[in-house]
């Protein structure tokens, strides 16, 4: 995965000119997400727009330009772009990446890691960043997997639940009791693995298509209420998500 | 400080000076603009040329083994005069030395307290050095092992750690190494640590057109991070010459070499710039230097982990910055085999404004397509150019 973020660097010399609003000076902010801590994500009360136009205001408040209808990643004739089904190399060709810089002349007059990435992702609005480690590579890298995350959590795409078939990518982080869940499906995919996030955005998907209702989407699922609620309430961002969406529509939080 | 965007898009456009249509050798050459804005216009170009390959500057300014603290008139004064050598004298860096000093969890709860103590609230980036540091110098194995192992005793990297916060010594030094592009390139005190404006020279070596099979010289080394690098990238017949005038920057280069087991690729040449390449006249698909370019002037101003600690050999550029990179403009047609890469990287916008127009104007037969190219942060930081 690193070859392939070089690769899309390589080819991207030399930068574009700024023309966004990233550039303009703003503090650090605190890393966007992390897993294991409760999520400061707040969501946009769009979940039933087309993954073009989802916009993350909550993220970028000064960005105008972030969830514009029909930028040219986004929408492909009505379809839905399966974002976390693209290379690590194709999804980072959607991004921006804004480095933290620091002014003054750089180059040998400057000793000063400024390692932090952001990447913004165009045809969603969807920023995502890293800061955490020495390197500027390893930030790159984490701020791409916390952008699938987000693009899971943020990223709603409608169901048509007369023929509805769930997708492998669900049935895989389903447990092994499911009903619907054959035995070619492997062992379960915990949130902790990178392929938790394509069956964590299907999921959400099936929830939003059902209005919220978690019984409803475990009979789908072949599971126990009870069992598809302790899915959910096993990572907190997907917990989050879920109780946005469930009280959008009216619902109360699943504990 | 601000977020500078850098677009991902390959189609962007460059914002590179203009090609300039070739010009035959006996054309009356007119002085390039930008030499007017560098007030050098009322000087032949040839007084700033060193007349030697290797000017005495560089004998002058050979920095000795570990920071000295014998200040030159260029040296800021250092703060602190510290008469007893550095604890970590040893030349291994911190982060390669064997993991053999326990310290017990106790010890090192109340080392990591003193040392958040020393860091002033107005450096807050200290503490993550100070994560950064502990992880350097513990064994990887089990970090909640009690007692810890530790590649240095508690004693020293305290006192390494208050040379870092009070004396601005570079972190990199302290720990030995920098994470760079990909790669974690060891350094120490006489080596200048490598940028991470730097890094993009790479992938510019990498969009040259059968760059993998070509034989390639990284001018001024240093630690060898750019040539560890490209050599990682070339195929069976590539090869990089690294050469410094340093012997300290000769031998971390080589440790680098070894670490990345790039040995069969990269061959270590000491002598100042061209001069070890004699017997690879005309053979060379590329030349990247990353040269000193800081004018003598500004050197007083530099930020202290700079200016108080790396070597002055790597940093002074002379007069307005330039004595070294014109130097190696000089040599580049006699090395560079036809179609041949360069890339400089420079003081920024007005000295690769300069150099472009020089190469285009007065070496046009000898050149083309030579532009400047920004760096993260939009500043013209690198030359580059195809040999005719």
């Amino acid at each position: 995965m690193a070859r392939a973020l070089l690769l899309r660097i390589a080819r991207c010399y030399p930068p574009l000119p700024t023309s966004s609003a990233l550039s303009q000076p703003r503090p650090l902010p605190p890393p966007l997400l992390r897993r294991q801590a409760p999520s400061p994500l707040r969501f946009v009360p769009a979940f039933s727009l087309p993954a073009s136009s989802v916009s993350t205001s909550s993220d970028a408040p000064s960005d105008g330009g972030g969830g514009r209808k029909g930028e040219e990643d986004g929408a492909e004739g009505g379809g839905y772009v399966d974002y976390l089904g693209m290379s690590d190399e194709e999804l980072m060709g959607q991004c921006e990446m804004g480095t933290f810089k620091a002014s003054g002349p750089g180059g040998q007059h400057r000793n000063k890691r400024e390692s932090a990435v952001r990447l913004k992702h165009r045809p969603t609005g969807i920023i995502a960043q890293a800061v955490e480690d020495r390197s500027q590579h390893m930030n790159r890298a984490s701020a791409l997997s916390r952008l699938r995350t987000l693009i899971a959590l943020k990223v709603r795409r409608p169901i048509n639940l007369e023929d509805y078939t769930p997708p492998v990518e669900l049935l895989q982080i389903l447990p092994l009791k499911s009903t619907i869940r054959g035995k070619d499906v492997g062992p379960q995919i915990g949130p902790n693995n990178s392929k938790f996030s394509p069956g964590m955005q299907a999921l959400l998907d099936l929830l939003f298509a059902v209005e919220g209702s978690v019984s409803d989407a475990a009979k789908i699922l072949g599971l126990s209420t009870g069992a598809l609620s302790r899915l959910i309430l096993s990572d907190d961002s997907l917990r989050t998500a879920a109780n946005e969406l469930r009280a959008s529509k009216g619902l109360k939080p699943l504990r | 400080m601000a977020w500078s965007s850098v677009g991902l898009d390959p189609a962007s456009p460059s914002t590179s000076v203009p090609f300039l249509p070739r010009r035959t050798r006996h054309f009356p050459v007119k002085p390039p603009p930008a030499m007017a804005m560098l007030s050098l216009s009322s000087r032949p170009l040839a007084s700033l040329r060193p007349n030697r390959p290797n000017p005495p500057l560089h004998r002058l300014l050979r920095p000795k083994p570990l920071a000295s603290t014998s200040a030159s008139a260029l040296t800021p004064p250092t703060p602190l005069s510290d008469p007893t050598p550095p604890p970590d004298a040893d030349p291994t860096p911190l982060f390669l030395r064997p993991a053999t000093h326990p310290a017990p969890a106790a010890a090192l709860a109340a080392f990591r307290r003193r040392a958040a103590a020393l860091v002033p609230p107005s450096a807050p980036h200290l503490h993550r050095h100070l994560r950064w540091l502990l992880a350097a110098a513990a064994a990887a194995a089990d970090p909640s092992s009690d007692p810890a192992l530790l590649r240095a005793p508690l004693g020293d990297l305290e006192a390494m750690w208050a040379r870092h916060v009070r004396d601005r010594r570079p972190f990199q030094y302290v720990v030995g190494n920098e994470h760079w592009r990909d790669l974690v390139v060891a350094v120490r005190d006489g080596v200048l640590i490598p940028r991470p404006e730097t890094e993009a020279v790479v992938d510019m070596v990498r969009n040259v057109e059968g760059f993998a099979d070509g034989w390639w010289a990284d001018l001024g080394t240093g630690s060898g991070a750019i040539a560890v690098a490209v050599a990682r990238e070339l195929g069976p017949e590539g090869k990089v010459f690294a050469v410094d005038v340093s012997e300290v920057a000769i031998e971390v280069a080589r440790l680098n070499v070894q670490r990345y087991g790039m040995q069969d690729k990269v061959e270590i040449r000491h002598g100042s710039w061209f001069e070890p390449l004699e017997d690879v006249k005309g053979k060379l698909m590329g030349v990247i230097s990353n040269p000193p370019y800081i004018p003598t002037d500004d050197l007083p101003r530099l930020q202290p982990e700079v200016g108080w600690h790396e070597p002055k050999l790597a940093l002074d550029g002379g007069k307005d910055g330039l004595e070294h990179l014109l130097h190696l403009c000089e040599g580049l047609s006699s090395v560079l085999k036809p179609g041949g890469f360069f890339v400089f990287e420079t003081n920024g916008n007005k000295q690769s404004e300069f150099l472009v127009d020089l190469i285009s104007t007065k070496w046009s037969s000898s050149f083309h397509n030579v532009e400047a190219v920004l760096d993260f942060a939009e500043i013209k930081r690198f030359v580059t150019g195809y040999r005719r």
